[in-house]
């Protein structure tokens, strides 16, 4: 009675053994693809960067009518605007005399510049938008009633940092576009009572937009209120796991 | 001595619905993998077919007209036609911003969270409320740029004359409205107070004349515009019913919001062309205040 012999491994299996199977992909990626309800779970809880969801959640919450991924593609934006950003400034300097020929230049003669700037560009839209769409998502569910409160404040915090990374950004290109919607805009805020011309003031460090308002901005844009933005989404998050994930008919 | 291992009753844990649950580990992240792909992908092709604008490069000496904030401010820059400066530009969305925020803290049932439109009704309230924002707002908008007194005078050929130019705009009721002339004489602690103030044009803080016609089509007539229009809105859904509990009160002022602010998004981005005149989109030509090129 002929007993059946297991199938030589192929190409495939040994090609695949090879590259998961050895030492070095193992001290990075402890155990293989979790396959096993006890490890997705343990892969959840012990990843790094996995760790920020519960290790299972409700089923009405995957559906993705519930939420339409807004929150998630919100922060999505932010990082890949902070990708895109972090590229563009390798090539922009904020000086009236050079900003707008470095965008130009980024334009014209940096490998894949023009790509990145409009990808930065219309993610910013996109950011905003989704932000917006977030808030009438959690409004329209309920999911600002208790316990979760003030995580709907942190939320309407966040969405005022949107708009301020968005307007501080728009004027780094330093063309007309760019010049007059901050003129008018800053215009708009110096009409507050009481503090107007002062904040005006301050935003644009001096009495119009110029080399002043350039670096405030700048500076403003790309550390200042991506790290308070930051600090409000690590809470926002933070939050959300503490008040039980999403909001779930009682 | 038996009676010691007779189990005594343990308070139990809320059983949790184990059952309703899945695993993050796969049905969360590849959903969020998915979302993510396709809006990478969406953004670089939108990157590939369009390009940012870039114009020339920025001239305090040239004003294009119109000048204009980004498109998400330009619903404070169509409310500044219309009203007081500082209570369009900075009051209002302060005080809505402190009014979304308290949302919570006013509605403080937690029934009906997690679904969407979680009340009786809430979906006719949503839609209703959103279309009497965008209606208002757009009639708003008609009669402060004598669109309406246009539309009125075409439709049925009355020109009105001097008593109807309240039709034309909200600010010609200034002129009709008999005002005492003693009364511009009285100073009062104005509204845009300076304190703080320098640079040119800055003094010590400008005192305003009692002037109550001004008021009244600068700030009287916005606020109650605003205010009463949503209140009678809310007024009346609960006097049919459909307004029951603060969820209710607060779906209906959010959705206007939302049909307003769509609205004045819209107009300002789209409908306003040199002199922020109101015209058709096609219309609008932006002139780059190149003097001889206009």
């Amino acid at each position: 009675m002929a007993v059946e012999q297991p199938a030589k491994p192929t190409f495939a299996d040994r090609l695949y053994d090879r590259m998961f199977h050895n030492y070095v992909w193992k001290s990075i990626f402890r155990t293989g693809y979790p396959n096993t309800p006890r490890n997705q779970m343990l892969v959840i809880a012990t990843n790094v960067f996995l760790h920020l969801h519960p290790t299972r959640l409700h089923r009405t919450h995957v559906k993705v009518t519930h939420t339409y991924c807004l929150g998630g593609l919100s922060f999505f934006m932010f990082l890949g605007l902070t990708v895109t950003g972090i590229l563009l400034m390798f090539y922009y300097v904020p000086s009236v005399d050079r900003a707008y020929l470095d965008i130009q230049n980024i334009q014209t003669t940096v490998q894949f510049g023009q790509l990145m700037r409009n990808m930065h560009r219309w993610m910013a839209h996109a950011m905003v938008i989704l932000v917006f769409l977030h808030m009438m998502r959690v409004f329209y569910t309920g999911a600002y009633k208790p316990p979760r409160e003030f995580n709907w404040v942190v939320g309407v915090i966040l969405l005022v940092l949107t708009f301020l990374l968005s307007f501080t950004g728009y004027l780094l290109p330093w063309d007309q576009l760019a010049f007059w919607a901050i003129t008018v805009g800053t215009n708009i805020a110096g009409s507050a009572p009481v503090l107007g011309p002062k904040t005006r003031f301050w935003l644009l460090g001096g009495f119009e937009v110029g080399q002043n308002s350039l670096i405030r901005f700048y500076t403003l844009h790309v550390i200042g209120l991506p790290l308070i933005a930051a600090i409000f989404m690590a809470v926002h998050f933070w939050r959300i796991r503490r008040d039980g994930g999403l909001a779930r008919p009682l | 001595m038996a009676t010691a291992v007779v189990a005594r009753p343990v308070a139990r844990p809320q059983p949790r619905a184990r059952d309703e649950e899945v695993l993050v580990w796969p049905d969360l992240v590849f959903i969020e993998f998915i979302a993510a792909m396709v809006f990478t992908i969406a953004i670089f092709a939108l990157s590939f077919l369009v390009n940012a604008p870039l114009l020339d490069q920025a001239n305090s000496d040239v004003t294009p007209n119109p000048s204009k904030a980004p498109w998400y401010l330009l619903n404070l820059q169509e409310l500044l036609l219309h009203m007081n400066g500082a209570m369009a530009g900075v009051i209002i969305p302060t005080i809505w911003l402190g009014i979304m925020a308290a949302f919570p803290y006013f509605d403080r049932d937690p029934e009906g969270q997690g679904v969407w439109f979680g009340t009786e009704r809430s979906i006719k309230m949503t839609a209703v409320s959103a279309a009497v924002g965008v209606v208002g707002t757009w009639f708003l908008i008609l009669w402060d740029s004598g669109r309406m007194a246009q539309i009125i005078k075409m439709w049925t050929g009355i020109s009105g004359g001097d008593r109807f130019r309240f039709l034309e705009n909200v600010r010609a009721i200034q002129t009709q409205l008999p005002w005492p002339d003693w009364a511009h004489h009285i100073t009062y602690l104005p509204f845009n107070l300076k304190i703080l103030d320098e640079g040119p044009g800055a003094g010590p803080t400008t005192f305003q004349h009692l002037d109550f016609v001004a008021w009244l089509v600068e700030q009287g007539i916005p606020i109650v515009a605003m205010v009463g229009l949503a209140t009678t809105l809310i007024y009346v859904l609960w006097r049919i019913g459909w307004v029951v509990t603060r969820r209710d009160a607060l779906i209906v002022l959010f959705s206007g919001f939302v049909g307003a602010y769509g609205v004045l998004t819209l107009s300002g981005t789209a409908f306003r062309g040199q002199g922020q005149l109101l015209q058709w989109p096609w219309d609008v030509k932006v002139s780059e205040g190149i003097p001889g090129q206009e």
